[in-house]
């Protein structure tokens, strides 16, 4: 792939742009509050596309892509099983907890509701979790330019993550929501066109589906047995593990994307941010999925004269995180390519602006501040959060080159996210809607839920990993492992924070209004046209989505 | 001029327009597959005024 002038001036034009951002904002930061949660001053629109963006990373482009060449259509249940559903259950039900309890963080929110060890021990977890995050997406982006474009692996990694960095401790958050909406933008309307015209040299999608096996083009139909389908999972391991444990987990809990909704300008819109974020959430998989189908459509016998192929690895096997920038090697021509990879680049560049500003947000409002240095001015802070901030990126660049050295460290890094994440979702709902939930409860629910998710891993194995203890059960696929061992630990979180609660004495019920779901009163917005009311528009993302579901059973 | 660099969508949209200026420069000078840059370029010169000249009382901070 040879980029020409065009290409790189699309490149540069995009770097100079996501800096100038950082430029303008830099103005209007006056205090931590702006710098580390924006005032809560961001219009609806903006906190909606930085919400989905944040999460439009290189996982979510590249790696849905590969998931789309590689379990076909099912890998829709990502976004319609395991995001919209727990998006509107965060606008709805808990969005008036985070913001109506005035935290400026998950972390603090849990402090409020139960204790100081439970938000450390989600502090500390969050803040090493984001920071690896960003280092492993830097990591991934340097390779990809240095596989694609022959590109210098040192030199990408400095300069990508200095641009970040420029922009972040200029604007902080704003700064990076800003850029968060342009790398929406980018992404979206730079890689439209390609799924266009492979759709087109494809046959259209009828054609599509002729060529393929049946089980690759449709979402539920097979999913009865772990055979007949290519992601070897059964509709309930799917439906509990991802559209329960795991999409809860995430979405409603994850302070990276709740953070976007926590800046809005007032309540209504902090409700609506994740509600709206839904709309466009709903029809990524035409510009993340769709292309992975074709993929490997073109790749059947009757589509061969099409020239195009998905590389293999050493193994032999099909690369199929090379999908994308095959694709775009493939159609786009010059002046185009430079929108594709600079879109590629958003995408990296967004998901680890989107680290870094949660980093330095949890470690200066939830380590530093209630455990190291108490009651300093707001400008000490300022001044701790751009060090963090800095910190932050360096951190992710080390963290990069040690990717770089230890290829099973994302892997591992991976596992041990999975192992804290998973149960998660159960403190938050326990301690949302049962009053008598108590700290001591949450802790230690947290506690068992992540060391059954580290034994259920050590006594299964599925395409090679995992039994690290002894392989008592075999899986038939990685991601059916992964939704399994999710799902234990959630019950395990669950149960072992009711049974602790129940035995430890619980909070006043004057200290835990606005906390909790029966203490807290409830919004009612009246006026309005219905489309902006919460629960009207709420309730038809929902019919959508089980309509979308049904089309493409 | 100045103070709209402050609006979000008026920044997004002068990013868009650049970009389509490019690929319509691209397409003009170089013939190759023009077609595709063509077409994006025009979707994106729309999108990049209407970005421009919208008016949205909620992102002028």
């Amino acid at each position: 792939m040879n980029l020409h002038l065009a290409d790189y001036l699309i490149i540069l034009v995009y770097f100079l742009f996501v800096i100038g951002v950082g430029f303008i904002i830099k103005k209007k930061i006056k205090s931590s509050k702006d710098f580390l949660s924006s005032s809560r001053s961001i219009p609806l629109w903006i906190t909606s596309l930085a919400f989905i963006s944040a999460n439009l990373g290189a996982q979510e482009v590249i790696g849905m892509v590969a998931s789309g060449a590689k379990y076909g259509i099912m890998t829709v249940h990502f976004y319609w099983v395991g995001a919209i559903f727990a998006m509107v259950f965060l606008g709805v039900f808990m969005m008036p907890f985070y913001y109506g309890s005035r935290a400026r963080s998950v972390p603090e929110y849990l402090s409020l509701r139960f204790d100081e060890k439970t938000r450390a021990l989600n502090a500390v977890s969050f803040a090493v979790m984001t920071v690896f995050s960003s280092g492993i997406s830097l990591y991934a982006l340097a390779k990809l330019l240095e596989v694609i474009l022959k590109w210098d692996f040192d030199v990408s990694i400095w300069v990508a993550a200095g641009i970040v960095m420029i922009y972040t401790f200029l604007g902080g958050l704003t700064s990076a929501v800003y850029n968060e909406v342009l790398q929406f933008f980018l992404i979206v309307l730079g890689l439209s066109p390609l799924v266009i015209v492979a759709l087109q040299d494809a046959g259209g999608w009828e054609n599509i589906k002729a060529q393929l096996q049946p089980n690759m083009t449709h979402a539920w139909k097979y999913m009865g047995n772990t055979e007949t389908n290519p992601m070897g999972l059964h509709f309930m391991s799917l439906i509990f593990g991802l559209g329960f444990v795991m999409s809860f987990g995430y979405w409603c809990t994850d302070f990276l994307v709740v953070q976007r909704a926590m800046i809005a300008k007032n309540m209504r819109d902090a409700q609506r941010t994740p509600i709206i974020a839904a709309i466009p959430k709903m029809f990524m998989p035409l510009i993340v999925v769709l292309p992975g189908v074709i993929a490997i459509a073109l790749m059947q016998p009757a589509l061969q004269s099409k020239g195009f192929s998905i590389p293999v690895d050493a193994n032999g096997q099909l690369n199929y995180t090379m999908t994308l920038p095959s694709m775009i090697a493939h159609y786009y021509p010059s002046g185009l390519l430079g929108v594709g990879i600079t879109a590629l680049m958003a995408s990296f560049m967004s998901g680890m602006a989107g680290n870094v500003t949660a980093f330095n947000a949890v470690f200066t409002y939830d380590i530093y501040q209630p455990y190291f240095v108490k009651n300093k001015s707001d400008r000490h802070y300022l001044v701790v959060g751009k060090i963090i901030t800095v910190a932050g990126i360096l951190i992710s660049i080390v963290t990069a080159y040690i990717a770089k050295g230890f290829n099973n460290i994302n892997d591992f890094l991976q596992l041990v996210f999975g192992f804290v994440n998973g149960p998660l979702f159960a403190t938050f709902l326990l301690g949302m809607f049962w009053k008598r939930t108590t700290g001591h409860g949450a802790f230690w629910g947290l506690v068992a839920g992540t060391t059954a998710a580290a034994l259920t891993h050590g006594l299964t194995i599925a395409e090679g990993k995992g039994g690290w203890i002894t392989p008592l059960y075999e899986i038939r696929s990685g991601m059916g492992q992964a939704f399994i061992v999710a799902g234990v630990s959630w019950v395990f979180n669950f149960f072992t924070t009711i049974i602790v609660s129940l035995l430890t004495k619980p909070k006043k019920d004057e200290e835990l209004k606005g906390l909790v779901y029966s203490l807290t009163e409830k919004q009612s917005y009246k006026g309005g046209k219905w489309y902006q009311r919460v629960v009207p528009i709420a309730i038809l993302l929902l019919v959508i989505t089980i309509l979308l579901n049904i089309i493409f059973f | 001029m100045y103070k709209r660099f402050n609006q979000l969508s008026f920044v997004i949209g002068l990013f868009f327009f650049i970009v389509s200026l490019i690929l319509f420069a691209n397409a003009l000078f170089n013939n190759a597959r023009a077609g595709i840059n063509i077409y994006t370029a025009v979707i994106f010169f729309i999108f990049g005024l209407l970005m421009i000249f919208i008016k949205n009382k909620n992102s002028t901070e």
